[in-house]
C-alpha cells in the first residue's frame, strides 16, 4: 500500500510559526526596553544619586527634577541652547532640503546627475570625518567654546541640502503636468512650489521636521567637540556626559537620568503630535486615479 | 483669438534624437486645428513647444503675430487642457478654478461712473492750481479719465462672477465645493476645462483631453466640446491619437508620422484625398485595403486589374487621371472597407472571397475575408440590407461574392507611398 504523505494542518503550521515569531520578537523588545525603564526608574530614585545594583528605586521621588530645575546646574541652560540649535536647524534645513529636493526632482540641467552622484558619494563617509576641520575652521571665526551654539546650527545647516533623497522620491510621485498646468496658469516656479507642490508634501514634510529636529536635537559628537567643556555653549547631551566623568558619576547618575527623560519628553510630543500626517496621503484625484 | 504661425520649427531632444522635422502650420483665427498621428509621432510635443512647456529647437511660434519662442507660458495668453486632467488636489474644484484668476496681475482698465468722472474732473481742477508742484499727479488722473480706472489682477467679486458662470455652462455648479478627489472622470475633466475657460486666452490647448474616459463619456464630452468651441469661439489646437475625434472636431487636421507632418486639410479632404498610405490608412476604421496591382489606360478610360476583373476607374478619381494623362504604371489600389459591398449574384465585377473571421457590430459586420490568389480584405457590410439566410451566411468559412466601384479607389506610388493624384514637391520621405 502507498503511504499517505505526512500532513500537517495549514493552521496548525500558521500557529506554531506565530509562535515562534512572537517569541523572539517578545524577546528583542525585552532587551531593547530594558534601558528605557531602567533609565525611567531611576530618575524617581532619590535614596542613592549614584550607579545602583538595583533596579526598583527603595525611595521615590521628585528630588532628581527638581534638581535639574535648579540654580545648582546649567541643565536649563544646556536644554535652552539645544532647543534653540534645533529649531534654527530644522527650519533652515528643512527649507534647503526641499528646494533642493524640487529643483532635482523637476529641473534639468547638464551638472543634475554629476551634483547626485558627488553627493551620494559624500554621503558615504561618515560625518566624524570632517570634525576637526569643521572645528578648525569654527574655531577661526570664534564660533566655539562659549559661541558653540551659532556654530553647531552652521555646521548642521551646511549639509542639509544633501539629505535630499527622501523627499526627492515623494516629489517625484507628484504627476510633473501639475507643475505645468500651474505655468500655463500663471504661477511662477516659486509659486508653484509654495502654492502646489508644498500643501501636498504635507505627509514628507512632517517627516523632514521630525528628523531635522531629532538630528541635533539629540547630537552628542559634534556638539560635544565644539563646545569644548563650555557651559554656555554645550547642548544638553554633552552636558549631561558631564555628570558621567569618574568624577560625578556619585553624585550625579539619577540627575544624568531625569535628565534623558525630560530630553525624551518634546520628541515624544512632536511625534504624537504629528503622527496622523504621516498616514494621510493627500494627492488624490490630481489626476486620474 | 489669434493666429498661430509655426515657421519651421524643429525639436531636438539631448543625443540627437528628432522629435519634430520642419514642422510649418499656418493657424488662422478661431480655427479649430487637430494634431492627430499614432503615439511618438511629435503631436504632443508641437503643442507643447506652443505652449512653451518645451524649448523650441529651431524655428518659430507666433502667435497673434509676436514670436514667442522665448516667452514664459503665462506670457502667451495660452489656457491648456491636459490629458491627466492636472487638478490641483489640496484645492476645491472653485479654487481650482479661480487659481489663474488669483495669479493674473495685470493691469485691467475699468470704465468710470458718473460720480467717479465727476470727482476725478473735480480733483484735477483742483490739481491744476499748481500744475508744477502736482505735475505727476494730474497725469494720474488725466491717464484714469482717458482709460478708465486701474486695477490690477481681478477681485474676488469678479473671480466669484467667473468661475460660477464658467461652472454654470459645464454644468459643475454643484461641484463647486468638493475636491477634485471626490469627482468622477468626466467631471474632473470638465473643472480643467472650466479652468482653462476662465482665462482671457488668445488660444486654447488641449493635450488628449477625452483619452482618460471611458467610450461612452468621451462620446458625449465630444459632443460638448463641440459646443464648447462655438461659445469660447477662439483659437484651439486639439492633439488626438483618435481618427474619430479628429475628423469631429476639427476645422482642419494635421495628421503627423516620425514627427513629419503626412498631411494638412480638412477631415473631408483627408478621408477623399489621402496624400499618403499612412493617412489613407490612419484616418477611417477598419484600415483600408490595399492590393497591388496595375493601372492602365485603354481607349481614353483607366482600368485597374483586380482578382483576375477588369474594373473601371470612374468618377472624379478616374477624370483625374485622364487629366493628369498617368502613364501605365504598377500601383497599390486602396479601397476602404466600406466601399466594398456584398454582391447578392456573380456579376461580371464580384470576386468571390472567403470569411476568415467575422465581428459583428450590430449596425454591420466586419469580415475579414481571402480572395482566390490569397490576399487579405475587411469589409464592411451594413446588416439592414440583409436578409436572415444572408445574415447566416456571415460565418467563419463561407465563400460570399464582393464588389466595389471605381470611384472608390485610391492610387498610390509603390515606392514613396504618394498619392499619385496628389501634387506634393515638397513631401517629407515616408519610411
Amino acid at each position: 500500500m502507498e503511504k499517505k504523505p505526512k500532513m500537517v494542518s495549514m493552521s496548525k503550521r500558521r500557529r506554531t510559526v506565530n509562535i515562534i515569531s512572537y517569541i523572539t520578537l517578545a524577546l528583542i523588545s525585552i532587551v531593547w526596553i530594558l534601558p528605557f525603564i531602567f533609565l525611567l526608574l531611576k530618575s524617581f530614585d532619590v535614596g542613592n544619586p549614584g550607579v545602583t545594583g538595583y533596579v526598583f528605586p527603595e525611595q521615590w521621588g521628585f528630588d532628581n527634577y527638581i534638581y535639574l530645575f535648579s540654580a545648582e546646574t546649567n541643565f536649563l541652560q544646556w536644554y535652552f541652547n539645544t532647543f534653540i540649535i534645533a529649531l534654527f536647524v530644522c527650519v533652515i534645513q528643512t527649507a534647503m532640503q526641499f528646494m533642493m529636493s524640487y529643483v532635482l526632482s523637476r529641473f534639468r540641467f547638464k551638472l543634475r546627475k554629476p551634483l547626485m552622484n558627488i553627493m551620494l558619494v559624500l554621503g558615504m563617509f561618515p560625518g566624524f570625518l570632517t570634525m576637526i576641520v569643521l572645528y578648525q575652521i569654527l574655531k577661526t571665526f570664534g564660533l566655539t567654546g562659549d559661541n558653540a551654539v551659532p556654530g553647531l546650527i552652521l555646521v548642521y545647516c551646511a549639509s542639509s541640502g544633501m539629505g535630499y533623497y527622501v523627499s526627492k522620491g515623494f516629489l517625484d510621485t507628484l504627476p510633473k503636468s501639475l507643475d505645468e498646468a500651474a505655468l500655463v496658469d500663471g504661477a511662477t516656479r516659486a509659486q508653484i512650489f509654495i502654492k502646489v507642490i508644498l500643501p501636498l508634501c504635507k505627509p514628507i514634510l512632517i517627516y523632514t521636521v521630525l528628523t531635522s529636529f531629532m538630528g541635533p536635537w539629540g547630537d552628542f559628537v559634534f556638539a560635544y567637540t565644539v563646545s569644548l567643556g563650555s557651559q554656555a555653549g554645550m547642548n544638553v547631551a554633552a552636558g549631561l556626559n558631564s555628570w558621567l566623568s569618574a568624577a560625578n558619576i556619585g553624585a550625579h547618575f539619577a540627575h544624568f537620568c531625569a535628565g534623558g527623560v525630560i530630553v525624551a519628553i518634546p520628541v515624544m510630543v512632536l511625534f504624537l503630535f504629528l503622527q496622523k500626517y504621516y498616514v494621510e496621503g493627500v494627492t488624490g484625484g490630481a489626476v486620474k486615479g | 483669438m489669434a493666429r498661430v504661425k509655426i515657421t519651421n520649427v524643429k525639436k531636438i531632444y539631448s543625443g540627437n534624437v528628432v522629435a519634430v522635422h520642419d514642422f510649418n502650420l499656418d493657424i488662422a483665427d478661431k480655427e479649430f486645428i487637430v494634431f492627430v498621428g499614432p503615439s511618438g509621432c511629435g503631436k504632443s510635443t508641437t503643442l507643447r513647444m506652443v505652449a512653451g512647456l518645451e524649448d523650441i529647437s529651431e524655428g518659430t511660434v507666433e502667435i497673434d503675430g509676436e514670436v514667442v519662442n522665448d516667452l514664459q507660458p503665462k506670457d502667451r495668453h495660452i489656457s491648456m487642457v491636459f490629458q491627466n486632467y492636472a487638478l490641483y488636489p489640496h484645492l476645491t474644484v472653485y479654487e481650482n478654478m479661480a487659481f489663474p484668476l488669483r495669479l493674473d496681475k495685470n493691469i485691467r482698465h475699468y470704465e468710470l461712473s458718473e460720480e467717479e468722472r465727476a470727482a476725478d474732473e473735480k480733483k484735477l481742477a483742483e490739481l491744476q492750481k499748481d500744475p508744477v508742484k502736482n505735475a505727476k499727479k494730474i497725469a494720474q488722473v488725466e491717464e484714469e479719465l482717458e482709460k478708465g480706472k486701474a486695477v490690477k489682477g481681478y477681485t474676488n467679486d469678479q473671480i466669484y462672477e467667473k468661475v460660477t458662470s464658467a461652472a454654470k455652462v459645464l454644468g459643475i455648479t454643484q461641484y463647486l465645493t468638493r475636491k477634485p478627489k471626490a469627482l468622477s472622470g468626466g467631471q474632473r475633466q470638465r473643472v480643467a476645462i472650466g479652468r482653462a475657460m476662465v482665462k482671457d486666452c488668445k488660444v486654447f490647448l488641449m493635450d488628449e483631453p477625452l483619452s482618460n474616459l471611458d467610450a461612452k463619456l468621451r462620446n458625449q464630452m465630444r459632443a460638448e466640446i463641440i459646443l464648447l468651441r462655438k461659445r469660447i469661439n477662439t483659437t484651439f489646437i486639439y492633439v488626438t491619437h483618435d481618427q474619430t475625434e479628429a475628423m469631429t472636431l476639427g476645422d482642419r487636421i494635421v495628421c503627423m508620422k516620425d514627427g513629419y507632418i503626412m498631411q494638412v486639410g480638412t477631415p473631408t479632404e483627408l478621408f477623399d484625398m489621402p496624400a499618403n498610405l499612412f493617412v489613407a490608412q490612419f484616418i477611417g476604421a477598419p484600415m483600408m485595403n490595399t492590393i497591388k496591382t496595375n493601372l492602365y489606360s485603354k481607349g481614353g478610360k483607366y482600368f485597374v486589374k483586380v482578382f483576375g476583373h477588369e474594373l473601371e476607374v470612374t468618377g472624379e478619381k478616374g477624370e483625374m487621371l485622364k487629366k493628369r494623362n498617368t502613364p501605365d504604371r504598377e500601383i497599390n489600389l486602396g479601397v476602404r472597407p466600406e466601399h466594398i459591398t456584398f454582391a447578392r449574384d456573380k456579376g461580371s465585377n464580384s470576386f468571390p472571397v472567403t470569411i476568415e473571421v467575422n465581428e459583428m457590430m450590430g449596425s454591420e459586420y466586419h469580415l475579414h475575408v481571402v480572395t482566390e490568389d490569397g490576399t487579405k480584405l475587411v469589409v464592411r457590410i451594413p446588416t439592414i440590407n440583409l436578409s436572415e439566410s444572408e445574415r447566416e451566411g456571415m460565418v467563419m468559412g463561407n465563400k460570399i461574392n464582393v464588389t466595389f466601384e471605381g470611384k472608390a479607389m485610391h492610387f498610390f506610388d509603390l515606392e514613396t507611398e504618394r498619392n499619385i493624384l496628389v501634387d506634393q514637391e515638397n513631401a517629407p520621405e515616408i519610411k
